[in-house]
């Protein structure tokens, strides 16, 4: 069984956000909700400050603190190492939520559900059309779930998460600048753990010590 | 500048310098929302009302109190209990919560309370309830009840405010304090004036004991670490300001101090008892809040 | 992912051509129940990012089509008084009603001087739209060339300097560097590669390989944000004083150092022509060709005799020719240079000293001057240095010198369309194998490229100074504007009586230009154009409409648009400049037009045809394209709609692959490797000495005087019209004074193109969640020694009393003596609610005297003193 993670270079991301938006329009996100987000900051003072870019995710953690801190099971760790919520169990505690050292879950409610993309115009086509075709349940909390869709059903067809795009989490397919790299974390002949291996790989604040699936390289 | 102009500003920098600019989303520390902003805010009282609930309830144990254990355990699963249960995105689904003790502290929480509805009730309706046993095993509830809220918030380690080790004596202490001085004020109203002059040398005890809490709860997460140490300015600077100085300063400390030394040595009032407690009421609110309300992740970068 | 349920009954991908911004990226939309509801790059594409990669705002594109605010019946407006804050009191009319009266219009003043139309192009609109076009369309109606366009889009910021040398230099819109092979890279004012410039995502693909691949990239910036944050180093400049570092790396070149690609120099350039005491060619009294000194052979030679190899020619000496005494042009040149050192350049553009020289060391010793590299058996010389500009330095009054010395670096070490060096897009586009379109560049006189397609008119030859002027952007006298300043500028009555223009405009045509807002001083703007009949093709009311459009006609988003022609014509800037297979891309519409929207293409066909010039436009086309074939040849009297057209030129362009190509959304080809690195495979020369401006500034001086135009009280300086890159004060330092102490600079920002996006809600919720987008940017020490912190609403304010109003963030990477605002923000038409009042406005700061416009290219200069204080 595979261990899926990813790379991401923060050398070659240019901060375009297109993992960001990407990501909405591939889980019809409302307004306001974010699976993907880029980290903006800088360091060091001028004239030699240099820009700090982040693109942040779920890291898919294997000690994950949210499915620790789920008293329900609903969020739990797949047995491919995503990390999934079953909406069918969750109470809406959002225990989780306050337990992600990174923050990235979000709670899914009658207000954000009725957010527009076009505020007091009434919703899109697309956002109509999206709560059909990837709906949420209300009262639960929400997440990114490196669009294990795609991975199931692009594995199902005989592809390769991370090579094959039907098989592979769409802010991985977007990117312009080949930051991201998806692959499986327990082969060792991976693309992505060579990519660990030589540019040596740094979870972002390992010290939390939830061991995350998703590592930076610069 | 016109008004879409202005939401922005309010957006990106909120005048009240409450939310996060959102762009400083994790890059800066970035405040806990969910347990106490909007409906979060329900979690604290539901926190509040199961830790005084299960306050009384434990110092009725030490004067055999029955109308003490009713109220408490009535405080507890009625007034926290279903506050907590409003928070929930999915209430029916409450008692999916009991899935996951191994790990989950709100699964043991839920466990807790349970046992401690279903002991207390029989406690309370079987004659001779007070004995050792039942005493023994409820007094453990109690005390677990009482630190239910603030043990919640310590398991978090991402919120190092919370993760705090004083978190929990203070929580314990606080718990037995405004159990104590609950306790105190219904004997009082009982007529009870004997009752209520012997307890007051331990009432200045658990006030004593808390006010070391609260300095060393502040004390040790200001020295904790960076992050932690940010949440303790947010307590001290900006809209919190007043919360921290009149609630924390003058109503937890202040007052029940100026009362307790009025009634030092037994000179009980029950009035007097009674301002103390509405007082450390508001206090212990007051700390609560400020403790979820200030809690800061640590920045991603 | 597909979720079916029962409601679905289709759910399918459509390749077409990404419209957010001028790349033209390939894109592909999920279409769901007729709905488009994702967007994605085409994985085989190499226009485009890494495999089916789109920047954030390409992916948000999908907003055009949902946005609830698009016009969906043509708009007139109802009250005659125009301006801003004035309700339009737009009433819907139908179509029919509205062609009428255009033509009426359009007849009644052709009648009298068609130069009394302008036309409106967008340069955001130019890749989802047709590319060139909209140019030959206007010349249809009897207008001669682009002095009567205006542009919206990036504007007058965009690249006068820029494409005017782009197109002398490489015969290219657009310069990249060879991110494949480069190894150290100068980036000055632009982001090429970090997102913006042309085939934006396409070049940041290459140059993440080549960062990757562990090249240096240097960038010269006011602001270590897009570009400078992710360089290897960023240094600090300041707006406008490019050259200045460019100079003085260029006597470091020359003087200092002493290597120079010299074959380069002899065979490449025309520093070898010889000139005469004055400056201006010698020249072969019977052929008119520049003349060279042959030291082999002893004796002067026309500069394209076969019989002086190149290395014979002299770069230096002096001689005699006819009696007269004549020089290499690289004799006064070289001299010229040494008066540019490090320390002088340091104390301008505030860059240290020792910085400006370990650059200047890494360029040569980075350069490998002599050395080849041999790519599929074809060996070329090797020169892996790069220097390229773009809207940032060249939009300054001294812009023609900026672009000059930051390529003249190149110049001097052979770094010119040569694997690693700087790339002009092809100047060739190559035919379909089977098919008929070929654009091939051609050398034209003294041996400089003569582009093979470029936009609203050719850089080369130059055209003579002329008078009186014809139309309202005078460019017979101001000759090498790709787009005119004049229409923006204050004193442009003035201007016009003296050169004696007559043709004063009556109405304006044109796609969706925001060109109130986008240039400079709004006020100015309205006023130079409110007198006008306003029609423009938009999707909403933008803020041009609302001050002044009169009709305002719903044109398609490019989710909607039937267009076959977006990309065939744009291999000068468009595709990728590297050596990678051609890919042309069709705009293939993947959702039915809203409301009553139709495609500006098929308005202009309409009211050409109503107009009574369709059969001119048609033969246009047949030229363009070049159809031979009378089957496909629009005929006279033919009355086509744009699909139809495309059928005919399709088949003429792609052959027998039509079908297959208009399914698949795209064509590709081979290009060959001799065709990006094309620089000894053309026999041509750059004209790095400008000797065309002696000329020009003698004629302009003879019109000036024959007309009246005092030019000198206009500040116009005519000393910039000199053969020799030289150092400017560019006009906003000259405003520095102690009240008005800081330059206010704009930049792009990867999520925007000029202003459509920000009425993009995708767009704009990410924009909030970046520190800079919607704010306006302070050195952080700077800022707290003025006592600003973050959040403070600011104004700020130039000389002419013209204030905009903002939100402060401080930031360590910038210059402590700039505020930096990021691009087209400080937006308030009503029809665009989500841009209402997001970020700030740069361009009104701009003021719009002659004077601060560059009086060689025309360009706008983009930095203006300031002063700021806080506003309640």
């Amino acid at each position: 069984m595979p261990r899926w993670g990813m790379v991401i270079d923060v050398k070659r991301c240019i901060a375009c956000w297109g993992c960001t938006i990407a990501c909405k329009e591939e889980h019809f996100l409302p307004p306001g909700v974010f699976f993907n987000r880029v980290l903006i900051g800088e360091t060091g003072k001028f004239p030699t400050s240099s820009k700090l870019i982040y693109p942040v995710l779920c890291n898919h953690c294997e000690d994950a603190a949210c499915v620790e801190a789920c008293p329900t099971g609903a969020t739990y760790v797949r047995e491919d190492g995503i990390v999934a919520v079953d909406d069918t169990k969750c109470v809406g505690c959002r225990a989780c939520m306050v337990a992600c050292p990174y923050q990235q879950r979000t709670y899914y409610d009658e207000k954000t559900k009725n957010r527009e993309f076009f505020p007091g115009q009434g919703k899109t086509e697309m956002e109509t059309i999206g709560e059909k075709l990837y709906p949420f349940k209300l009262g639960t909390v929400i997440k990114c779930n490196f669009c294990s869709e795609r991975v199931d059903e692009g594995m199902k067809k005989g592809l390769t998460p991370g090579k094959d795009e039907d098989a592979t989490p769409a802010c991985v397919n977007i990117c312009p600048v080949g930051a991201r790299v998806f692959g499986d974390l327990d082969d060792p002949n991976s693309e992505i753990n060579r990519l660990i291996m030589e540019k040596k790989g740094k979870q972002l604040r390992k010290e939390f010590g939830t061991e995350p699936a998703v590592y930076y390289i610069d | 500048m016109n008004d879409n102009h202005q939401n922005l500003v309010e957006t990106m920098f909120p005048s009240d310098g409450s939310g996060i600019k959102p762009y400083e989303w994790m890059i800066s520390p970035t405040r806990q929302r969910q347990w106490i902003d909007e409906k979060g805010i329900f979690l604290w009282l539901a926190f509040f009302f199961s830790e005084i609930g299960a306050g009384l309830y434990f110092m009725s144990l030490f004067y055999s109190f029955r109308p003490g254990i009713v109220i408490g355990w009535l405080i507890t699963l009625v007034l926290g209990g279903i506050i907590h249960v409003l928070y929930l995105g999915n209430p029916k689904r409450a008692w999916r919560m009991l899935m996951k003790p191994n790990t989950s502290e709100l699964s043991r929480g839920m466990w807790i309370i349970g046992v401690f509805a279903v002991l207390g009730f029989l406690q309370i309706i079987t004659p001779g309830g007070f004995n050792m046993v039942f005493n023994f095993i409820m007094g453990i509830l109690c005390l677990l009840i009482i630190s239910h809220g603030f043990a919640t918030m310590n398991v978090v380690r991402a919120l190092p405010a919370w993760s705090s080790t004083v978190v929990l004596p203070l929580s314990i202490i606080s718990g037995i304090w405004v159990g104590h001085q609950l306790l105190q004020l219904l004997f009082a109203m009982s007529g009870n004036a004997t009752v209520v002059s012997g307890m007051e040398v331990w009432a200045a005890t658990f006030f004593l004991i808390y006010i070391l809490c609260i300095g060393l709860y502040a004390w040790g997460t200001w020295h904790m670490s960076d992050v932690a140490k940010i949440s303790v300015k947010k307590m001290l600077e900006g809209d919190l300001k007043r919360a921290t100085y009149e609630g924390v300063g003058v109503l937890a400390v202040l007052l029940p101090l100026i009362f307790t030394l009025i009634m030092w040595g037994g000179s009980t009032n029950g009035f007097l008892v009674f301002l103390r407690l509405a007082s450390v009421l508001a206090g212990d609110l007051a700390i609560r809040y400020l403790i979820m309300k200030t809690a800061v992740y640590n920045p991603l970068i | 992912m597909t979720y079916k349920t029962d409601e679905i009954w289709e759910d399918k991908w459509v390749n077409t051509t990404c419209g957010v911004c001028y790349c033209g990226c390939g894109a592909k939309v999920r279409v769901v129940n007729g709905v488009p509801v994702k967007i994605e790059g085409i994985k085989e594409t190499t226009m485009g990012g890494t495999n089916a990669g789109l920047c954030g705002k390409g992916v948000a594109g999908l907003m055009y089509y949902h946005d609830p605010n698009r016009i969906k019946k043509p708009m007139l407006r109802t009250n005659p008084e125009k301006g801003i804050g004035v309700d339009p009191k737009w009433k819907e009319i139908e179509w029919e009603e509205a062609y009428e009266m255009i033509a009426t219009k359009m007849k009644k003043i052709m009648e009298d001087d068609p130069n009394k139309i302008l036309f409106t192009n967008q340069t955001m609109r130019a890749s989802d739209g047709p590319h060139n076009h909209p140019y030959f369309y206007a010349q249809a109606f009897g207008v001669k060339n682009n002095g009567n366009f205006i542009i919206g889009g990036g504007s007058l910021h965009c690249g006068n300097a820029c494409h005017m040398l782009g197109g002398l230099i490489h015969g290219a819109w657009s310069i990249a560097p060879d991110w494949r092979y480069t190894k150290y890279v100068l980036k000055w004012g632009s982001s090429k590669g970090t997102g913006s410039g042309h085939s934006a995502m396409t070049n940041a693909r290459l140059r993440a390989d080549a960062v990757r691949r562990g090249i240096k990239e240097i960038v010269f910036d006011p602001m270590g944000n897009f570009a400078g944050g992710k360089a290897t180093e960023w240094l600090a400049i300041l707006p406008g004083t490019d050259a200045a570092v460019g100079l003085a790396i260029a006597n470091y070149i020359v003087n200092i150092r002493g290597e120079m690609d010299e074959l380069y120099l002899r065979a490449k350039t025309n520093f070898v022509y010889l000139i005469k005491e004055d400056g201006t060619y010698m020249r072969h009294e019977k052929s008119d060709k520049p003349l060279v000194y042959d030291t082999k052979a002893g004796e002067i030679k026309e500069y394209d005799d076969q019989s002086a190899a190149w290395e014979d020619l002299a770069l230096d000496g002096e001689y005699e020719y006819n009696g007269e005494k004549v020089r290499p042009c690289f004799v006064p040149f070289k001299e010229h240079l040494k008066q540019f050192t490090v320390e002088w350049a340091a104390e301008i553009s505030t860059v240290p000293a020792a910085k400006i020289l370990e650059v200047a060391k890494g360029w040569v010793d980075n350069a490998q001057i002599g050395s080849t590299i041999t790519i599929e058996g074809k060996t070329f010389p090797y020169r892996p240095v790069s220097s390229v500009t773009f809207r940032g330095s060249q939009g300054h009054t001294n812009g023609i010198h900026q672009v000059a010395a930051i390529d003249l670096m190149a110049q001097l070490v052979g770094a010119e369309d040569v694997p690693g060096g700087t790339l002009g897009w092809p100047a060739i586009r190559r035919a379909y194998p089977g098919g008929n379109y070929e654009q091939t560049c051609t050398v034209g006189t003294d041996g400089v490229i003569v582009p093979s397609v470029f936009y609203s008119h050719d850089p080369w030859p130059v055209h003579a100074p002329s008078y009186p002027a014809t139309n309202m952007g005078c460019v017979d006298v101001w000759t090498h504007c790709t787009l005119s300043h004049i229409p923006y500028v204050e004193e442009v009555d003035y201007i016009h009586e003296k050169l004696g223009m007559k043709a004063k405009p009556e109405m304006i045509f044109g796609i969706s230009a925001n060109f109130i807002i986008s240039n400079s001083d709004w006020d100015v703007a309205v006023r130079n154009f409110k007198d006008c009949f306003v029609v423009q093709n938009d999707l909403w009311i933008n803020e041009t409409d609302q001050a002044i459009g009169d009709l305002i006609l719903p044109d398609v988003s490019y989710l909607e648009k039937d267009c076959w022609s977006s990309e065939i014509d744009a291999f000068f800037f468009s595709g990728s400049p590297s050596y990678e297979d051609w890919f042309v891309h069709l705009q293939k519409p993947v959702a039915k037009p809203i409301g009553e929207s139709r495609f500006f293409m098929d308005v202009y066909l309409e009211v050409a045809h109503r107009v009574g010039v369709l059969d001119k436009f048609n033969a246009k086309l047949n030229d363009y394209y070049r159809i031979e074939d009378p089957e496909l040849q629009i005929k006279p009297g033919e009355k086509l709609t744009w699909k139809e057209i495309g059928e005919r030129v399709l088949k003429w362009v792609y052959g027998p692959d039509k079908e297959k190509i208009e399914e698949q959304g795209y064509a590709t080809w081979h290009k060959s490797i001799e065709d990006v690195y094309w620089r000894w495979e053309i026999d041509s020369r750059c004209p790095v000495y400008m000797e065309y401006l002696i000329h020009d500034r003698r004629n302009m001086e003879k019109i000036f005087e024959d007309s009246g135009f005092d030019h000198k009280k206009l500040d116009m300086d005519m000393d910039q019209y000199t053969p020799l890159p030289s150092w400017f004060w560019p006009e906003s330092h000259k405003d520095l004074d102690d009240e008005y102490d800081l330059l206010a600079f704009s930049y792009r920002d990867i999520l925007h193109t000029n202003n459509t996006t920000f009425q993009n809600p995708y767009v704009d919720e990410v924009s909030q969640m970046c520190p800079y987008t919607f704010t306006i940017t302070l050195n952080t020490t700077m800022a707290k020694e003025r006592g600003f912190k973050d959040g403070d609403i600011i104004c700020i304010e130039n000389k002419y009393g013209v204030k905009e109003k903002g939100i402060v963030k401080t930031m360590e990477a910038q210059s402590p003596k700039v505020i930096g605002i990021a691009g087209q923000g400080g937006l308030w038409a009503d029809g665009r609610p989500i841009a209402k009042g997001k970020g700030a406005n740069f361009c009104k700061l701009l003021p719009s005297k002659l004077k601060y416009f560059d009086p060689v290219a025309g360009n706008m200069e983009t930095a203006v003193a300031v002063k700021i204080y806080k506003v309640n």
